[in-house]
C-alpha cells in the first residue's frame, strides 16, 4: 500500500470510528461476515473435497503419478489454510489469507496452463487441472473473488 | 442414474433455486429456506437407508464401497453444517450458503451413482 492510500485509509478510519454505533458491533478486522460467509462455505467444501480426493489418490494409486497427487495434496492444504484463515479475525490471519489465496491463484493458473500445454506430463487430474474445469471453473473464480473480498475488508492501517 | 439420484436432483435444485432466490431478494434465512435444506437432508437420508437395505440384501457396489459411504456420510453432514453456519449470522448471504447445499448434494449424488454402478 502506498503512503497516500494509507493516509486516506487512516482518515476514513478516524472519521468512521467515533460515529458507527448504529450498525451491529462488527469490528472491521474480520472477514467472516456477509459475503465472506459464503466465500468461507465454498472454501470449506473445496477443502473437504480436495482433501478427500488427494487422500484417496495417494492411498490407492500414488505410484501412478506422484507429482499430480502431491499437487492434489498441496491444493488441499492451501484450501484448508484459506478456509481457516478467512474465518479468523485479525491482522495476522488476514496476511495468512492473502498468502493462501495468492498461492491458490498461482497454483490454478500454473497447473491449469501446464495441464493444457503439457498434457503428457500432467495427464492425471487434480483440482486445478484445466483451470478447475472438473469443478465448474470454481477453483479459478474462487481466488479472484477471495482477493476482492480480502481487499475490501483489509485491516485499517495501524495508527502511527 | 437411479431414483435416489433423481430425488436429490429435484429436491436439491428446488432448494438451491429457493435459497438463491431468497438471497437475491435480500431476505435472511427463514423457515422456507431452512426447511428446503432439511428436505435435501431428508432425501439424502432416504438414499442412506435405501443403500443400507440394498447392501444388506446382497447387492454389490461396483466401485470402492468405502468411497461410496464416504461421499454419503460427507453429503449428510453438509446441510447440517450449512444451516448451522447460516443461522449464526442471519443475513441474505447466509441464504447463498444454503443455496450451495442443493447443488453440492446433487453433484455428490451423481458421483455416488457412478461409484455404485
Amino acid at each position: 500500500m502506498t503512503a497516500s492510500q494509507q493516509g486516506t485509509g487512516d482518515a476514513a478510519a478516524a472519521a468512521d470510528s467515533p460515529s458507527t454505533p448504529t450498525a451491529a458491533p462488527a469490528p472491521r478486522d474480520t472477514r467472516n461476515t456477509g459475503p465472506g460467509r459464503l466465500l468461507i462455505a465454498v472454501y470449506a467444501v473445496f477443502a473437504l473435497s480436495a482433501t478427500a480426493r488427494a487422500g484417496y489418490q495417494i492411498l490407492t494409486k500414488f505410484s501412478e503419478a506422484p507429482l499430480a497427487y502431491l499437487l492434489s495434496a498441496f491444493a488441499a492444504v492451501v484450501y484448508i489454510v484459506a478456509t481457516v484463515s478467512l474465518a479468523k479475525a485479525g491482522r495476522t490471519w488476514f496476511k495468512v489469507s492473502v498468502t493462501a489465496v495468492l498461492v491458490e491463484l498461482i497454483g490454478v493458473l500454473v497447473v491449469g496452463a501446464l495441464s493444457l500445454f503439457d498434457a503428457v506430463n500432467f495427464p492425471h487430474e487434480t483440482v486445478w487441472s484445466l483451470f478447475g474445469r472438473g469443478y465448474g471453473f470454481i477453483p479459478l473464480l474462487l481466488p479472484i473473488l477471495g482477493l476482492i473480498w480480502l481487499y475490501r475488508r483489509r485491516p485499517a492501517p495501524r495508527r502511527p | 442414474m437411479d431414483a435416489y439420484f433423481y430425488i436429490i436432483l429435484v429436491v436439491g435444485l428446488l432448494s438451491t433455486v429457493l435459497c438463491a432466490g431468497a438471497g437475491i431478494l435480500k431476505k435472511a434465512p427463514n423457515d422456507a429456506t431452512i426447511l428446503s435444506v432439511a428436505a435435501v437432508e431428508l432425501s439424502l437420508l432416504v438414499y442412506l437407508v435405501g443403500s443400507i437395505v440394498r447392501v444388506a440384501s446382497g447387492e454389490q457396489i461396483a466401485g470402492e464401497p468405502w468411497e461410496f459411504w464416504g461421499y454419503l456420510v460427507t453429503a449428510l453432514m453438509l446441510p447440517v453444517g450449512a444451516v448451522y453456519w447460516a443461522i449464526l449470522e442471519r443475513t441474505r448471504w447466509s441464504n447463498f450458503v444454503l443455496a450451495a447445499v442443493g447443488v453440492t448434494a446433487l453433484v455428490m449424488a451423481a458421483r455416488m451413482n457412478q461409484i455404485w454402478y
